[in-house]
């Protein structure tokens, strides 16, 4: 009746109860199983256990097909597209049949998997794997800061395993031996099965020693381990298995017990496919049945042919007991007893029967080797001291010996020789070790030649110490060389050697006292250059005073320490007199130092003698010149460092993947580059930038108090500021503007700017201009001149040529660059002077106003040139002053002066200055110069509607000069330099 | 190498261009050269031979560089025309041209697949153009120079930069820096060392200098030629072991490149050198000139 009912439903969901749906369930059993009886094929209808349509075929309209009970989407079953794209790489997706079950079948998948319940957790696997279903479920509620899932390591099982549970009611507690509840009864028993285990290992290990004579030996002390073993742990320790049984055969039972040669071939096979049968020690540690999971082999037992030995019944009374065995640590113990058993079989003087003596012992190495003494070892300590002499005097010296033929080596061998009995032994160590390379100097580490300067050395000795010294006969005693002096002496029935007695030998007498002073502060190298020098070096012998000036200098420079603070009877010279002298002390210092040491490589003394003598006079004479020289040199040096700056960069996506490379900012959101490089120059100014731009605001701003500034700053500075007052309000007015042009602009327009106003005014005033230019190009020699006056290196090349085109261009004004040069390409002056052209022939268009101001400016700089050439002349002295007091600063400060000096930031401050007052007053026409020329540009090149349009925002291009000043000044000198000279000649342009 | 080996004696004359040659490259293997000059063509010439091979014309301008690919089958030109030119060799074809720059176009280069060109300005940037695709738009401006960008070198990795602001800029495009090294003097050619260690820049202070691309080093300075006003070229030999330019009295001048003496000068041309190449093998070496020829030189 009900199935009558169902039946009749047609619209709407009918509301099932629970009894309807079992109803239809059955129902829909029965008739699956009618129609497939009755029906034909296509017209089945395939239902779900509840009886509702769910027809899989795609082909029949797919009667939401795949949807409902099959994949997860509307659309079907859709095949996985690869897609693997550079950003997003394709995984390997590791798929399991539990990608391909329904939830339904995955929960029936999980009724069916057998495990243990907690209850009956035996080892605590079940726990620890609730632990970590736990952790990950809780971890996929809330994201924590290691992402994935919890390693295994961190989610340890909460419960003990029920073996520890049992072991724990009967009375077990952790950290101890299970077998210590047990008593004596079971004793004997492990005691067994643990010879019966060491006795398999104890085979296993004498096949390592391939001495198989020597089983019986090493199996007593073995046995007789254990049994103390186990008296004295009664905690556990960790289990320890030495050989896992990895074969098939049975316990303790060893096939190659008389075959080892076997047992290697049969390892390396088995290694080969390891795997299987092989289980891990560690896997071991909780299983206590680790062992009897393993197979029972059919072979279980003795071969046949094998004999049966003793040990084999100890086998087979305890094999079965193994699994209760702790197997103790039994390496190191059974090592070490090994080893005493070779040992004592060692001892013994007559061989055990069956035993050998091995061929080869590693117990009688050679440890303790006595340290190999170096041949030329002198059995004596040598005392750093003064003129310490290789052979004391009483020593016959090594006998006598032919020179070599080579007569230039013999000269070196006598100048060495002499040196090194004059100044010691030090510096015969020292001319060692200098000249270890050099095979002119062999002698010295015993080469060719080394008797021969042995004998010179010793003759030279003997000639500079006292001769009163007996002197022994040479071809005396030639075993006497190996004896110390000491006890020579004493079998001559001297009185020892004193401190007194070798000071008396040298020869040097007023130096001995700072010489022995400075062995005990100084490096060792100084003393003997500070010796010689006192002998050799008096590059002042003209004035002693001076001399005396000088060896205090020497003494300060090399002795270190408290500096004398009067100076010495230079009180009276002036601050720039002495430093002037100080200058001359370096040099020469610097110079005998440097004569020192080539000296080694010259032939002798002599020489050394002339070379000094002769660097004396040099420094009598000219001291400023040598000054220069270094000078110059520094500048040079200086120069071998570029600028090296960095910036951010992005090359575009595109850009490297035509040069094959990854993106470096790939996936990054796009920051603006430039922008980024501009705010670093705007932020990161060094100090001096900031300097200079806080007295550019000061200026800015018109306030002429006396601000700090620099000295060299000073003057030029001045005549900025009042320059400068009169255009104030406009500046202050347009900074916000400014600092986005900052930001957007490019310094290279500021320059451009500045070549344009000046070329502007050129053809207009043809006279004034080159007024103007002769002036400048005055002043730019009188700078020139200057600088190479303080040894700059001003490149004159460069300044001339572009003079010459300076000039070549204004008188022609209009004419086209490549008409002037009308052939070549022209690098330098083509920007500018472009520019010039196109901005001069829109000027002329423009009008009256835009011909009188440049002028103007053109006046005022001109001015400034005046003054600033005179500020530089003012300086000239300073730098003088400036130029004696220390050696490297000299390399920088004139430079530095130099640019503060060329007045180039006020002088373009001024011209900036001049600028914007042009435009102020010029805001009356509503429009600046500036704007107008790059609308202009605007016209004639596409470039200037970039900038242009940044550029009209901001009326004014004061602003960013002071911007384009804190560029500069972040840069080094050098470019200031050089890029004010350029400027200088856009100018002049 | 020694001194003796340098090319010093004159193999050939290329005659052909009216008015100043303004490049000289030899392609990549050095079996053929190309010219450019100021009578708007390119040449092709055999210059072991001393033959004339094809003339390729369509810029409106002077052309004042050139390169080819390293399969020879592409040419890319620049020069008055704001344009860079891209020809098959072959069919002597423009293949495309691409505008953008705001002024001359000083130098191109391709890069090691070809498939981008690099152009340098006068309008103080450096441009890359896609050669795969067929848009006519740069694919990357670089505009941090602050004057006109004169040379351009490329490496596997990197493109680097000479301008007139003294600068020689690197551009890293794997870790995308920027590492300028400041000259102090107007550069207007660089040339890299065969092993791609250093840079060779002209200076218009009449100097080569020779700077350590990793340390930004200056290792060394060449003086003794005249460079003041005009774009010469200058590269280092294919052993490395000397630095050669020209000079603008006409002369060519081989240094030594560890210790900076002049190894040898010889009178080359009537006129300015503008431009010399060194084979990338041989002891050869081609240069053009302002009056017009093209000289190969063989030792």
């Amino acid at each position: 009746m009900d199935r009558d009912e169902d039946d009749f439903v047609f619209y709407g969901t009918p509301i099932e109860r629970e009894e309807e749906i079992i109803s239809r369930k059955k129902k829909a059993v029965a008739e699956a199983s009618g129609n497939l009886r009755t029906l034909v094929p296509w017209k089945q209808e395939v239902r779900d256990e509840e009886g509702r349509r769910r027809f899989h075929g795609a082909f029949s309209g797919g009667f939401s097909a795949g949807y409902y009970n099959t994949v997860g989407s509307k659309e079907g079953w859709t095949p996985q597209s690869f897609v693997s794209s550079r950003k997003n790489r394709a995984e390997v997706k590791q798929q399991n049949i539990l990608n391909f079950l329904d939830e339904d079948e995955k929960e029936e998948l999980e009724g069916q998997s057998l495990g243990t319940s907690l209850q009956f957790d035996t080892f605590g696997f079940t726990a620890a794997e609730l632990a970590r279903k736990q952790a990950e479920k809780e971890q996929q509620k809330r994201p924590s800061a290691i992402p994935g899932p919890v390693p295994d390591e961190l989610v340890l099982p909460s419960t003990d395993s029920i073996g520890v549970k049992l072991l724990l009611k009967m009375g077990w507690r952790h950290g101890r031996s299970i077998r210590d509840s047990h008593t004596n009864k079971s004793y004997d028993a492990r005691r067994e099965a643990r010879k019966a285990f060491l006795a398999f290992s104890s085979s296993d290990a004498k096949k390592q020693t391939a001495d198989p004579e020597s089983v019986p030996g090493e199996l007593e002390s073995y046995i007789d381990l254990p049994a103390s073993d186990d008296v004295q742990s009664s905690e556990s320790t960790p289990v320890y298995v030495l050989y896992p049984k990895q074969d098939l055969h049975g316990l303790g039972f060893d096939p190659y017990k008389h075959a080892p040669e076997f047992r290697e071939k049969k390892r390396s096979r088995l290694s080969d496919n390891k795997g299987i049968g092989y289980r891990s020690a560690l896997s071991m540690d909780n299983n206590l049945f680790g062992f009897k999971s393993g197979k029972v082999a059919p072979g279980f037992g003795i071969g046949a042919l094998e004999e049966l030995d003793a040990e084999d019944e100890d086998v087979y009374a305890s094999g079965y007991d193994f699994e209760e065995t702790y197997v103790e640590d039994i390496d190191e113990p059974s090592r070490s007893i090994m080893e005493d058993k070779q040992k004592s079989v060692r001892k013994e003087p007559g061989v055990l029967s069956g035993f050998r003596l091995a061929l080869n012992s590693d117990y009688q190495h050679e440890r303790f080797d006595p340290p190999v003494v170096p041949k030329d070892f002198v059995p004596h300590h040598k005392f750093p001291g003064p003129l310490e002499t290789g052979y004391k005097l009483g020593d016959p010296g090594p006998p006598e010996v032919p020179p070599p033929e080579d007569n230039n080596l013999k000269l070196l061998i006598d100048g060495v020789a002499t040196l090194v009995a004059r100044c010691g032994k030090l510096f015969e160590d020292l001319s060692r070790e200098k000249n270890q390379s050099n095979p002119l100097f062999s002698f010295l580490v015993g080469g060719n030649g080394h008797d021969y300067y042995a004998r010179k050395l010793w003759e030279e000795q003997q000639k500079r110490g006292d001769h009163t010294k007996q002197k022994l006969d040479v071809k005396l005693s030639p075993h006497m060389q190996k004896m110390t002096a000491e006890s020579r002496g004493q079998i001559l029935g001297e009185r020892p050697l004193e401190r007194s007695a070798k000071d008396s030998s040298s020869s040097a007498t007023s130096a001995d006292a700072i010489q022995l002073q400075y062995n005990l502060s100084d490096t060792f190298t100084k003393p003997a250059l500070h010796g010689e020098m006192l002998e050799a070096a008096k590059p002042f012998k003209e004035d002693p005073a001076k001399q005396q000036r000088f060896e205090r200098f020497l003494k300060e420079k090399y002795q270190g320490g408290l500096r004398s603070t009067e100076s010495g009877g230079a009180s009276h010279m002036s601050e720039a007199a002495r430093a002037r002298e100080r200058m001359d002390f370096e040099a020469a210092a610097e110079a005998i130092q440097k004569g020192k040491w080539s000296k080694d490589s010259k032939l002798s003394t002599s020489q050394f003698m002339e070379y000094l003598s002769s660097g004396g006079m040099q420094f009598t004479s000219g001291g400023l010149a040598q000054a220069k020289d270094t000078q110059t040199e520094n500048s040079i040096t200086k120069e071998v460092h570029l600028k090296r700056k960095e910036y951010q960069w992005r090359p575009s996506p595109i850009l490297c993947k035509r040069f094959d490379l990854i993106d470096p900012y790939m996936g990054k959101p796009p920051p603006a580059p430039r922008m980024k490089s501009k705010m670093e120059t705007l932020i990161f100014t060094s100090d001096s930038g900031k300097d200079t731009k806080a007295e550019e605001i000061v200026i800015a701003k018109g306030v002429s108090f006396p601000v700090a500034q620099s000295d060299a700053q000073g003057l030029s500075k001045d005549v900025a500021d009042k320059e400068s007052e009169v255009e104030v309000e406009a500046e202050n007015v347009e900074r916000p503007v400014d600092l986005y042009k900052a930001i957007f602009s490019d310094d290279s327009d500021d320059e451009e700017d500045t070549s344009i106003h000046n070329e502007v005014g050129h053809p207009e005033k043809k006279g004034e201009a080159a007024n103007t230019t002769l002036n400048r190009l005055i002043a730019g020699d009188f700078l020139e001149s200057l600088g190479k006056e303080l040894g700059l290196e001003v490149p004159p090349e460069l300044s001339s040529s572009m003079n010459k085109v300076g000039n070549s261009v204004p008188p022609k004004g209009t004419a086209t660059v490549n008409s002037v040069d009308s052939d070549i390409l022209r690098v330098d002056n083509v920007p500018s002077s472009n520019h010039e052209i196109l901005h001069s022939q829109e000027i002329a268009r423009d009008g009256p106003r835009g011909n009188i101001e440049p002028v103007n400016g053109n006046s005022a700089r001109s001015n400034s040139k005046y003054t600033e050439t005179g500020s530089f002349g003012n300086q000239f002295d300073k730098i003088i002053l400036e130029k004696a007091t220390q050696e490297d600063r000299k390399a920088k400060t004139p430079s530095r002066r130099h640019r503060n000096l060329s007045s180039s930031p006020s002088s373009e401050d001024e011209r900036s200055k001049k600028r914007s007052g042009r435009h102020r007053h010029r805001h009356s026409d509503s429009d600046s110069d500036s704007s107008s020329d790059h609308r202009d540009r605007h016209r004639s090149r596409s470039k200037g509607r970039r900038k242009g349009s940044s550029r009209e925002k901001s009326s004014s291009s004061s602003r960013k000069h002071s911007k384009h000043h804190k560029h500069r000044s972040r840069d080094s000198p050098e470019k200031e330099r050089s890029e004010t000279k350029r400027d200088k000649h856009k100018r002049r342009g | 190498m020694s001194v003796a080996d340098l090319p010093k004696t004159e193999a050939n004359v290329l005659r052909g261009h009216e008015g100043t040659v303004l490049a000289a490259r030899f392609n990549s293997d050095g079996n053929y050269c190309l010219s450019a000059g100021k009578d708007r063509t390119i040449r092709l010439w055999n210059p072991h031979r001393g033959i004339h091979i094809k003339t390729y014309k369509s810029h409106g301008r002077e052309v004042r560089d050139v390169h080819v690919t390293s399969d020879n089958s592409k040419l890319c030109s620049c020069g008055g025309d704001r344009q860079i030119f891209y020809w098959d060799v072959a069919t002597g074809k423009v293949i495309r041209k691409f505008r953008g720059h705001e002024g001359e176009v000083n130098a191109v280069k391709f890069n090691e697949y070809s498939s981008v060109v690099v152009s340098a300005g006068f309008d103080q940037s450096l441009r890359a153009w896609d050669c795969r695709s067929h848009s006519n738009e740069p694919i990357q401006i670089i505009d941090t120079f602050t004057d006109s960008v004169m040379s351009v070198c490329l490496t596997k990795t990197e493109i680097i930069g000479g301008s007139v602001d003294g600068t020689v800029r690197t551009f890293d495009m794997r870790i995308g820096r920027e590492v300028s090294d400041d000259l102090g003097q107007p550069v207007n050619c660089i040339s890299m060392s065969n092993d791609g260690n250093c840079i060779l820049a002209s200076c218009l202070d009449s100097t080569l200098r020779l700077i350590d691309r990793s340390s930004g080093e200056l290792l060394q300075q060449y003086k003794g030629h005249t460079c003041k006003s005009y774009k010469l070229d200058c590269c280092i030999t294919n052993t490395d072991a000397h630095v050669t330019g020209g000079s603008e009295d006409g002369f060519i001048f081989f240094w030594d490149l560890v210790d900076a003496s002049v190894a040898t000068k010889f009178r080359a041309h009537s006129s300015v050198v503008t431009s010399v190449s060194y084979h990338p093998k041989d002891n050869c070496m081609i240069s053009s000139s302002v009056d017009g020829t093209i000289k190969v030189w063989k030792s």
